[in-house]
């Protein structure tokens, strides 16, 4: 604490950090000044004027020469003063505190008193405040009140009471400082003065929920939650959010309802403060995208198909048909396993499969691989995206964060911002460039070259870090074979400079093995300029599911097994697996979680060309489910419990915050039970005697237990604690933060090495053909997310992007039906002409049409298809 | 001794006396259920969901009686109102309100947190059942209805005409 300064508070004196808000210094000493306006993740405003203090500031005297204290005449916002030596406030006083109560007076001059039924009723700031400095009683005329809308949509999602809002400006400022859509604003002024929004459709963000939390009135409330229940009543339940690798901290808030036969239901998804993970931030996906969890078209009973028909059946007749199957077919057999799927449940499957001799594990989507490359270069142990900033930097290679993981979007933006140097790379412009300091824009494909070529242009004192590791010299060799323009020198020399770096590899259109070599690539850059093994550098994959990297620890992976351990036999990729099953050489197909029929082209054929047996874990009937010849139906995450490993390697557990529907199973019971059938053992007692079992197997779970999961530390700034200032109880998070486990690159004398990236090809379309690459959207069509009717409008319809200048050339605008063919199969949509696509490409939404879309970037005739009369 | 003697007497005549006054007195029996006994001002008996004089509900969902209740003998859940559809003035109504009447005790509490005065304790006492499950008494059983001529909830209204939850207040006198 080098820079601390002395300050009083009330004749008290305290040490705090020099320069911190000094809102933020006294709350550190435990004097808490009321705010409104102010928040510590937004800054100051001072509009509100709720947290006036006496100020004084040292002055010289001019006729001895000395320092004294000199007190402001008037009362100061203490949300504008940054904490110096020698200051001094009084927060007591009785000037303060009529302040205090003449600013409540003045901000309920119009407010409607209609607690009883605002959502925000028992966890209200207003309210907390007003029971505290306010005035028991109004000098205000009650008929002098604004009579303003009470049901203002500012979108589908959210709703604004106009009456309530005190125009602190907190939801205007989220947008434009964090949330980097300035879509809200204020019109008119003085009394007059009103939250609209400037977007069609109206709140066009996908960050629009987090303004209803951290409104400190019951102004903002989201469609989801409008009076749903009443805060005191609901029991939070911690949970970790299964849609993006982020791995976001949420709780789910439950009460049981009568109108749903008296089950527990989740009446609200709030995010749980993670300062390393999500801060206090949730996207709109996590937040709303929950109702498949009690969806009526949820699957209840286990399903057997006879005589061509999928009907009822017990568990006992499915799980020993499984186990007939699956022990005739001997090691015939695979494992497919989407992303959604608990630690537990990945281990568990892949142990059954390896039981039986198998090592025809696949994770899905099988874009992204590259785990043990993460568990050897990955971000350091103690990582928090919030201290990158000046001198640090951030690259982004082959992804489009702000769709496939929306926090990390926000927090990378944000460091860009505080000066981090920001370098996206990538084949298409995507929204993380508005923000980067350096753009690069490389051919889908040759994302490897370009990540060489930055490490080969780098001079040998540069590279100086890595040069004792094994396979380095090997690897720069091998670079300087690829050619640097003076953009990529420049990004190289940039994150060879760098105090801290991290590159999140992503994934878009990339096959998995392009996409290893792009980790490897990645990794070989970062050990050369020694940003590996320490916090806050390293490498993060940008899974395309919540446990990408949970399905690689556990040894979905062709290559290895559970923890990187090398594996006898390799086995087969996800390709591979389908194309044996189309030939009858994989007998039993798993596949769990999954929905290759709906998102793959090609795996509709070889599952309905296959004699083979297919065993689906699903919730519901999906497209795949459809033609398996069992169905298991799987308990939700909100009904299980389990752990999830971010995109970070935080392995975090979520609890079960509801009853199981109907006769559904942990996803991870149902596999051991057909192992128990086989011999393999008994099953587990719990998820948590599982993740015991992890432990002593993988050796990077190596001490993760259910006790080192629920450790909690606190927060800075503390956001929701027993203040209730910010933003209501919910923020706080007490059922644990999780466990980073460290990487290779972190513990002394370990075995540590690279090798050469091999570049892939670049695609070369042929005359007549394009460049299609499969591009992720965060609200799409999937079988789980489409269950939220809330969020429908924001779905975008199909469509395939192109190039404006492509679309001239195909004669085509705006909205006429664009056709491509990919190995026969034709997927034909609305064009959507976009600048931002490049020349020779379109890029096609994955899981948007119902056709399918391809799994890698590919190439493909793309023709104008005249429209159809009808 | 004849003192005694009549000092005796004198006392057996004065528990006769007793005896005869009350037997000419008016008897206190009530003949219940045909009739019924007069309440204290403040006797507080099961309760009821009143309505406005328009015929709307005056609960509007807030649960506030059921976080005062401190036999947790109320459960609401609350649901919007639309101007299609109106049960109470305001944005909010309560879709399900139940009182355990075996849980209650009676305290009223609920009568003091209610913002609209819409619960209120009344004389009914006649509680009696012979399921558990019967001396939860549902929206229906509790609430009143609607005053004469005035029509039933829910009721379609003129748009905008009950915007507002809570009673117009005086100013502070």
């Amino acid at each position: 604490m080098a820079d601390t300064v002395k300050i009083t508070i009330d004749d008290i004196e305290h040490e705090v950090p020099a320069g911190m808000n000094l809102i933020d210094a006294a709350k550190l000493c435990g004097v808490d000044i009321p705010v409104f306006c102010y928040h510590p993740k937004l800054g100051h405003d001072g509009n509100c004027r709720m947290c006036l203090v006496e100020l004084g500031l040292p002055r010289k005297n001019r006729e001895t020469g000395e320092m004294e204290l000199a007190w402001f005449p008037k009362l100061e916002t203490a949300c504008t003063q940054k904490t110096c030596e020698g200051m001094a406030i009084r927060t007591t006083t009785e000037r303060v505190t009529d302040a205090r109560r003449a600013v409540l007076e003045f901000l309920l001059s119009s407010h409607p008193l209609d607690c009883p039924i605002c959502d925000k009723g028992g966890e209200c700031p207003l309210q907390n405040l007003t029971m505290a400095h306010g005035p028991g009683t109004s000098r205000m005329y009650w008929e002098d009140r604004m009579h303003l809308g009470k049901h203002v949509a500012l979108g589908e999602l959210i709703f604004l009471d106009q009456e309530r809002c005190i125009h602190c400006a907190r939801c205007i400022r989220f947008q434009e400082k964090i949330a980097l859509d300035p879509v809200l604003g204020f019109d008119m002024r003085g009394r007059k003065q009103q939250i609209v929004t400037s977007s069609t459709p109206g709140f066009n963000s996908i960050f629009s929920g987090n303004t209803t939390d951290i409104c400190p009135v019951g102004a903002l409330t989201t469609a989801d939650f409008r009076f749903n229940a009443r805060p005191w009543e609901m029991v939070q339940v911690a949970t970790i959010c299964s849609h993006c690798p982020v791995g976001c901290n949420m709780s789910f808030d439950t009460r049981t309802d009568r109108l749903a036969g008296g089950r527990t239901t989740i009446r609200r998804v709030m995010p749980r403060q993670n300062e390393a993970v999500n801060e206090i931030w949730i996207c709109d996906k996590g937040r709303f995208a929950r109702h498949y969890m009690e969806h009526e078209e949820r699957l209840t009973t286990p399903l057997v198909r006879k005589g061509g028909m999928l009907v009822e059946a017990t568990w006992e007749e499915a799980i020993r048909e499984v186990a007939a199957q699956l022990k005739a077919a001997g090691p015939n057999i695979g494992a497919v396993a989407g992303g959604r799927l608990s630690n537990e449940d990945l281990y568990a499957l892949q142990k059954l499969i390896r039981g039986q001799g198998s090592g025809d594990l696949s994770a899905y989507l099988p874009n992204a691989t590259g785990g043990e490359i993460a568990a050897r270069f990955g971000v350091g142990v103690g990582t928090n995206l919030k201290y990158l900033g000046a001198g640090d930097a951030i690259v982004v290679v082959a992804s489009d964060l702000h769709e496939e993981a929306p926090i990390w979007w926000l927090r990378a933006a944000a460091a860009a911002r505080r000066g981090a140097e920001l370098i996206v790379i990538s084949g298409r412009e995507t929204r993380l460039d508005v923000e980067a300091s350096q753009s690069i824009r490389c051919a889908y494909g040759a994302e490897v070259a370009t990540l060489n070529a930055m490490l080969g242009s780098l001079p040998k004192t540069a590279v100086k870090a890595g040069e004792s590791l094994d396979g380095m010299a090997e690897a720069i060799v091998h670079a300087k074979e690829f050619t640097a323009d003076a953009a990529l020198k420049a990004a190289a020399k940039t994150i060879a400079g760098a105090g801290n770096a991290v590159i999140f590899v992503g994934s878009e259109g990339l096959t998995g093995e392009a996409s290893r070599e792009l980790a490897q690539a990645s990794a070989n850059l970062l050990a050369a300029t020694g940003h590996v093994g320490r916090a806050n550098n390293g490498l993060i994959i940008v899974w395309p599911s919540a446990n990408g990297q949970g399905a690689a620890d556990m040894g979905f992976d062709p290559g290895f097994g559970p923890g990187y351990q090398p594996v006898d036999k390799p086995g087969r990729s996800y390709g591979d697996i389908f194309a044996a099953l189309a030939d009858d050489v994989i007998k039993v197909l798993v596949i769990a979680g999954a929905d290759p029929v709906y998102d793959d082209l090609t795996a509709e054929e070889s599952i309905r060309k296959t004699k083979g047996f297919i065993v689906v874990q699903e919730m519901f009937l999906t497209e795949t489910a459809k033609l398996a010849d069992v169905v298991l139906p799987v308990q939700s995450a909100a009904e299980c419990e389990g752990t999830y490993t971010s995109g970070e390697r935080r392995v975090q557990r979520f609890y079960p915050a509801v009853e199981p529907l109907g006769e559904s199973l942990p996803a991870w019971l149902i596999t051991q039970r057909i192992g128990e059938v086989l011999g393999q053992g008994a099953p587990s007692v719990s998820a948590a005697v599982l993740l015991a079992e992890i432990g002593r197997n993988v050796p990077q779970y190596a001490g993760i237990t259910c006790q080192t999961l629920a450790k909690v530390e606190e927060q800075f700034p503390d956001v929701g604690g027993e203040d209730l200032y910010y933003g209501g109880t919910s923020f706080q998070n007490v059922r644990g933060l999780g466990v980073q486990w460290p990487t290779l690159a972190e513990q002394v004398d370990a075995p540590l090495s690279v090798a050469p990236a091999q570049a892939g090809e670049v695609l070369e379309p042929a005359d007549g053909e394009m460049i299609v690459v499969p591009v992720t959207l965060v609200y799409d069509t999937e079988a789980l997310f489409f269950k939220t009717q809330l969020l429908h409008q924001r779905v975008p319809l199909p469509h395939i992007g192109l190039n404006p200048a492509d679309a001239g050339r195909l004669d085509m605008v705006d909205g006429d039906l664009v056709s491509l063919t990919i190995d026969d199969h034709r997927v034909a949509a609305a064009a959507y002409l976009d600048e931002r696509v490049p020349s020779g490409v379109v890029t096609i939404p994955r899981r948007l049409q119902t056709q399918g879309a391809p799994l890698f970037a590919t190439t493909a005739p793309v023709v104008k298809l005249e429209k159809v009369e009808a | 001794m004849i003192k005694e003697a009549f000092g005796k007497g004198v006392a057996i005549l004065e528990g006769l006396g007793t005896v005869f006054k009350h037997v000419f007195e008016k008897p206190v029996t009530v003949q219940f259920p045909e009739e019924f006994k007069p309440f204290a001002e403040r006797f507080k008996g099961r309760h009821e969901l009143k309505r406005y004089e328009n015929g709307l509900e005056k609960c509007i969902g807030c649960a506030l009686c059921a976080a005062a209740c401190p036999a947790d003998a109320i459960w609401v859940e609350a649901e919007e109102n639309t101007d299609e559809e109106r049960y109470s003035p305001g944005e909010r109504y309560a879709k399900t309100y139940e009182i355990n009447m075996l849980r209650c005790i009676f305290c009223g509490y609920c009568e003091d947190a209610c913002p609209t005065e819409a619960i209120v304790l009344e004389k009914h006492y006649e509680l009696s059942f012979t399921d558990r499950r019967d001396a939860i008494y549902t929206k229906e059983m509790l609430l009143v209805p609607p005053p004469e001529g005035q029509e039933d909830t829910p009721r379609k209204v003129e748009p905008g005409s009950f915007d507002r939850s809570i009673p117009v207040m005086e100013d502070p006198k």
